[in-house]
């Protein structure tokens, strides 16, 4: 029984971070209609900003704060200088941000080498919790904790906030919203710098469970457009139950079906696409 | 919400351009051209050309910049010559597909004209290569890929191992365990055909010498999260565990099984790779206690590893691994071959590098006629933490580790 726990836990964990990775694609897919192929490599560059100023005896929260800092600030400076272009142009923003993350990714092998790192666990959260017979990691714990922080947050900031009415209609109508007055732009600039800032804090964050790796930056974005299309395009909510059953599930499979493991995620996309192809929580597409 | 619905319509194709953008990056079509004749080399030039078929991109990006590194270094010690030809190298990318691999093959064989090739990092390209240099009688210098069947039933005369086989990674240390660690053992080790090779070789000694594998468990490649596997191994309540893990796949594992409180619970054993630099240096204190079979280690007390361990810190800035060892040994392979053939035709190549010996860091290698895969002593280590840094300390050695001369699993 503790053992069952002790891997629903696990699940939900590995759930959160997938919410975090995925959370900052679908916002700025929701709102921007722009589909941030970079989205992994900002992932990867986080981790590795962090890793720097840790290396430099930074402690773990200020390197945290410091990579969500430099991300947001990337994801500024390429919003004005090139997104903000081509906004409506679909195929563009495809090779646009497909072309940066290649870009972004050779930058990080550049600088960083190929070698794999890992992010150490911060010293207060490097203790487990003992269920019954087995040991439950502390950190784990946290990332429970800031998954459900994150969308905690982000339901306040829709549903409560100005900001978050002024999104929601920016969404739906773009135009009246900038004729009442209020610059569109400047919001959707700072859109995709909170997406961007999430990257970066789900990439620190995810550091010492994934570690950092070339080639992470791919898996993490069809990690992420997997949790998007499952939770619906753009729906946050969607993506925050599709992350934890994808997790609680994968989990769970990998004890009862180990042959399986392989296509458990795919095999959920599958079935959610069947039954609901908008996804969980998307729109009706006719 | 007309708008509304075209939008989501269109964001769906551009996630399936996505995706199909991905999959044009990763699988490219091979090339329909397919050279025919051999080129001989020319049998007395006063330089080599040597074609490099590595996998620079993706998780495999660190292991082929050891082998080169190694390289490299050799060649710097030896003023750019192997057996007195002045060298020439190209490096070509395989992306660990074999159909990469074949093309690359053939742009360094029929256009670049190379004398002889170095490579792959992966055992499905060695095995696409394998043919490709059986048919053109080139020589191809294994650096890296481990397949058991390379020196079975793939065998090739044109095919020489200098790195190790998964037969000997899997089995060098089971007697050893079995008879001081512990006679129970759950063993994990990643879907794949190395995965696989590697455990099989690991069960068979282990058991031989009296030990029981309890279970075995194969995760998928590249898993994010072995929680669930190591709470399953845990529940066996094993005397040890046996894990084969490269990579991103091994640093996660020896992190988590310290994490989930397994690590100075349950001894934790594994194939060279726990023993790495490559894995040891990222995980630091977690892979304490671990014990591997290694056959290199920077801190091997031999006069020859010194040197090389003090000229490869003083050109990269960092201590070599196995990869690099494998490296710098192809070259002094090479270098002896080309020297005693007097020549860089195939046929008289191969009539020396059957049985060739030389020395490396890693101790004295004999290539094996009749499995053409390097008779190399292994090192039972503990992984010991020292200013910081892991040391494996070498517990017994396990001299001339040979592979069978066929496969004891058919």
């Amino acid at each position: 029984m503790s053992i069952f726990l002790a891997q629903l836990l696990t699940g939900l964990a590995y759930g959160m971070l997938y919410f975090m990775i995925a959370v900052g694609l679908t916002i700025i897919l929701g709102v921007m209609n722009v589909v941030n192929l970079a989205h992994g490599t900002l992932f990867m560059l986080g981790a590795y900003i962090a890793f720097t100023f840790i290396n430099d005896e930074v402690n773990f929260w200020a390197a945290l704060l410091l990579a969500v800092l430099l991300t947001a600030v990337l994801g500024l400076v390429l919003e004005k200088l090139l997104i903000k272009r081509i906004y409506g142009k679909e195929l563009e923003q495809v090779l646009l941000t497909f072309g940066l993350s290649f870009i972004i990714a050779d930058a990080i092998e550049w600088i960083w080498g190929t070698e794999m790192h890992t992010l150490p666990v911060p010293g207060l959260l490097s203790g487990s919790l003992s269920i019954g017979s087995t040991a439950f990691p502390l950190y784990r714990l946290f990332v429970v904790f800031i998954g459900c922080l994150l969308a905690l947050l982000l339901w306040y900031l829709e549903t409560k906030t100005r900001v978050g009415a002024i999104i929601r209609a920016g969404v739906d109508d773009r135009a009246m919203v900038s004729a009442l007055g209020i610059n569109v732009g400047l919001v959707f600039t700072g859109v995709f710098a909170f997406g961007a800032a999430l990257a970066g804090l789900s990439g620190v964050l995810g550091g010492p469970l994934i570690g950092m790796y070339t080639g992470m930056d791919s898996e993490i974005l069809v990690t992420s457009l997997i949790v998007v299309v499952i939770g619906g395009l753009g729906s946050w909510k969607g993506s925050f139950i599709g992350a934890i059953a994808i997790g609680v599930i994968e989990t769970l499979g990998k004890v009862w079906f180990p042959s399986l493991s392989m296509l458990t995620v795919f095999l959920i996309m599958m079935i959610v696409l069947i039954i609901r192809p908008q996804g969980l929580f998307g729109r009706e597409v006719a | 919400m007309k708008k509304k619905k075209g939008f989501l319509k269109r964001a769906a194709g551009m996630m399936m351009l996505a995706a199909m953008l991905m999959a044009a990056g990763c699988a490219q079509s091979s090339s329909t051209s397919s050279g025919s004749g051999s080129d001989k080399g020319e049998g007395s030039s006063s330089s080599v050309k040597i074609g490099f078929i590595l996998s620079q991109t993706g998780t495999f990006a660190p292991l082929s910049e050891g082998i080169l590194n190694g390289f490299q270094l050799y060649l710097d010690q030896h003023n750019g010559t192997l057996g007195g030809k002045k060298v020439e190298i190209k490096v070509e990318d395989d992306e660990a597909n074999p159909q990469v691999a074949l093309r690359k093959y053939r742009q360094l064989v029929h256009a670049q004209k190379v004398d002889l090739l170095v490579g792959p990092i992966s055992s499905a390209v060695a095995y696409a290569l394998r043919d490709e240099v059986e048919k053109d009688k080139k020589v191809l210098i294994d650096a890296n890929a481990a397949g058991d069947d390379l020196s079975w039933g793939k065998k090739s005369d044109y095919v020489y191992r200098v790195s190790f086989s998964n037969w000997q990674n899997g089995s060098n240390a089971a007697k050893y365990l079995a008879e001081q660690v512990g006679k129970k053992a759950v063993i994990l080790a990643p879907d794949y055909p190395a995965g696989k090779e590697v455990l099989r070789a690991f069960k068979a000694a282990f058991e031989a010498a009296g030990g029981k594998v309890v279970k075995e468990i194969y995760p998928k490649l590249n898993t994010n999260d072995f929680a669930p596997y190591l709470q399953e191994a845990a529940a066996e309540k094993p005397d040890l565990i046996y894990a084969f893990f490269a990579g991103s796949d091994g640093i996660r594992f020896v992190t988590q099984y310290k994490e989930f409180g397994l690590k100075g619970k349950i001894p934790l054993a594994g194939s060279l790779e726990f023993g790495d630099e490559l894995i040891t240096q990222p995980t630091g204190e977690a892979a304490e206690g671990i014990i591997a079979g290694i056959n290199y280690s920077p801190y091997l007390d031999n006069e020859l590893n010194k040197q090389f361990v003090e000229a490869y810190k003083a050109k990269y800035g960092k201590l070599p691994n196995v990869f690099s060892v494998e490296g710098y040994d192809a070259a002094a392979m090479l270098d002896k071959a080309i020297t005693e053939a007097g020549s860089l035709r195939s046929e008289n190549l191969i009539k020396v590098l059957k049985g060739i010996s030389f020395d490396s860091p890693r101790g004295p290698i004999m290539i094996d006629p009749a499995t053409n895969n390097p008779i190399q002593n292994f090192y039972i280590s503990k992984n010991t933490l020292k200013d910081g840094a892991i040391v494996p300390e070498v517990i017994e050695t396990v001299e001339k580790v040979t592979m069978p001369e066929t496969s004891p699993f058919e």
